[in-house]
């Protein structure tokens, strides 16, 4: 189990506890936590699960794939240097503790 | 409590294909998942059942023994699941990218539609649909999938072709004639482009499943090919004229676009929403389970109304407007899941970012011609059948 705190566009926050083998995607969605839309549900088509996570967690995991890494350009909130498309970050790479900030909108 | 599937039988094909929200919007109040009988179909119509259902391929697979797109065109990816499907989709990045969109697709979508533009300018009138939204997807379509030199007229009579027999729910033997004509069309074209293709790889949708490390068979990189004939040309051809029809009956909506060039990317999806242009793509039932209140069974036949979905008043308020200014809400116009439309960074800068803009700002004072009504039509596939323009040349 991971715990993984949400920060939600008005500022409040989420805590869950995270499922191992789940992307933070999946952890969010299935834990109602809103924000992300997913249109493709992880395909790696869209760019609809935008998150940014903190400084920390973002070092400690391998950086985004090619097609990720293009696909987050066409995010509808700015990318920032810790953007990641939560679909392709697993719970279990993520150390206990990480917050995971949502951007204003998906689309 | 769970209650089995309702019959719906209110409603025949033709006042369907006329206008269907009425029965849609029905449908969602009253028994939102319902055996619609003319259609012999489920159909599920409501935006939460509809991301159920596509949240979840082991219940709701898109291979069907009895699907009428293997019929017409083949095995193509819309009709595989898993992996099989993960490793047909992955053939197709190189083409569909948005980076490859944008670098590569962009520059010939925009000499296109100039070009087109340039040859009705002096006329002063045209019907949108067939003088330039057709035209324009079928051309850039034998660009994007890498059959070039083909007749764009023959394409669209190809394209046209196939959608009838995918949704040729009532069986009717000419469609299905028109289908095959299509089907060996299309075989013959690829054969003539082949060589060239393999002598010099390029961004085209067959190249890239030609070159792709791993590739898949000859026979299932036909059916693909096939599959985007269908939905690369109707779709957005469609939403083209849906948004000049839309921009042109709301002057309003009009203004703050001409005022604000940047809001294509929202008319664009929100032409997507309120007449997506396919309306209902279906799913399998691999076993009993309960959606929307009703229990379907394993083997079922499932049409997901995305159609109806994306005016849910539920999810959309006032969803039979259309309304640029609405709260932003992702729609299903493009699915949902791992089937999530592959052509949607190439519909999104062909359509909303390229035709649109450049129609507006081209065509001074482009008006729906007074003499001539609009019109629109389908269900399984909707849109504008017409849409009669005129400006001062």
């Amino acid at each position: 189990m991971t715990k993984l705190t949400f920060i939600l566009p008005d500022g409040s926050s989420q805590e869950v506890e995270a499922t191992a083998g789940h992307s933070v995607m999946k952890t969010a969605i299935s834990n109602s936590v809103n924000g992300i839309v997913a249109e493709c549900n992880g395909s790696l088509a869209c760019a609809t699960c935008h998150v940014f996570l903190d400084d920390a967690s973002a070092a400690q995991i391998d950086p985004p794939g090619e097609t990720e890494n293009d696909l987050l350009d066409f995010a509808a909130v700015e990318r920032k240097p810790t953007s990641r498309l939560s679909c392709q970050v697993m719970v279990d790479n993520l150390p206990e503790g990480a917050v995971i900030t949502m951007p204003e909108t998906q689309v | 409590m769970a209650i089995s599937v309702p019959e719906y039988d209110g409603v025949t094909l033709e006042q369907m294909y006329d206008d269907p929200y009425p029965t849609y919007a029905r449908l969602r109040k009253e028994a939102p998942v319902a055996w619609l009988k003319p259609a012999n179909i489920h159909v599920v119509t409501k935006y939460e059942d509809i991301m159920q259902v596509e949240r979840d391929q082991e219940t709701f697979p898109s291979y069907d023994n009895r699907s009428l797109m293997i019929k017409v065109m083949g095995h193509t990816l819309m009709r595989r699941d898993g992996d099989d499907h993960k490793r047909h989709r992955k053939s197709l990045e190189r083409t569909f990218s948005p980076v490859s969109v944008k670098k590569h697709w962009k520059p010939i979508f925009e000499r296109i539609a100039d070009e087109i533009i340039d040859d009705l300018y002096d006329k002063g009138q045209a019907d949108i649909f067939a003088d330039f939204a057709a035209p324009y997807a079928s051309r850039c379509l034998k660009e994007v999938i890498g059959l070039p030199n083909m007749d764009w007229q023959d394409l669209s009579t190809w394209s046209q072709a196939f959608m009838d027999g995918v949704g040729n729910y009532g069986n009717d033997p000419e469609t299905w004639a028109r289908a095959k004509a299509a089907f060996k069309g299309i075989d013959n074209a690829i054969e003539d482009h082949y060589d060239g293709l393999k002598a010099n790889p390029d961004y085209s949708a067959l190249s890239s499943m030609f070159e792709v490390e791993d590739p898949i068979d000859m026979a299932d990189i036909r059916a693909n090919i096939k599959v985007i004939v269908g939905g690369g040309l109707n779709e957005p051809r469609d939403v083209t004229c849906t948004i000049v029809y839309a921009l042109l009956t709301n002057p309003d909506q009009l203004e703050k676009f001409l005022a604000n060039p940047a809001l294509y990317k929202t008319i664009f999806e929100e032409a997507v929403r309120w007449v997506s242009p396919i309306g209902m793509y279906p799913r399998k039932v691999s076993k009993r389970v309960e959606i929307g209140g009703a229990i379907l069974d394993e083997g079922d036949a499932l049409g997901l109304v995305v159609a109806s979905a994306n005016r849910d008043s539920d999810r959309f308020e006032n969803a039979d407007k259309f309304d640029i200014d609405r709260e932003k809400m992702a729609h299903i116009g493009f699915g949902a899941g791992p089937h999530f439309c592959a052509g949607t960074w190439v519909a999104r800068a062909q359509v909303g970012e390229i035709a649109i803009p450049k129609l507006f700002e081209r065509l001074p004072n482009l008006r729906l011609d007074p003499e001539r009504e609009s019109k629109f039509g389908g269900w399984v596939f909707r849109g504008p059948l017409s849409v009669p323009v005129v400006w001062d040349a």
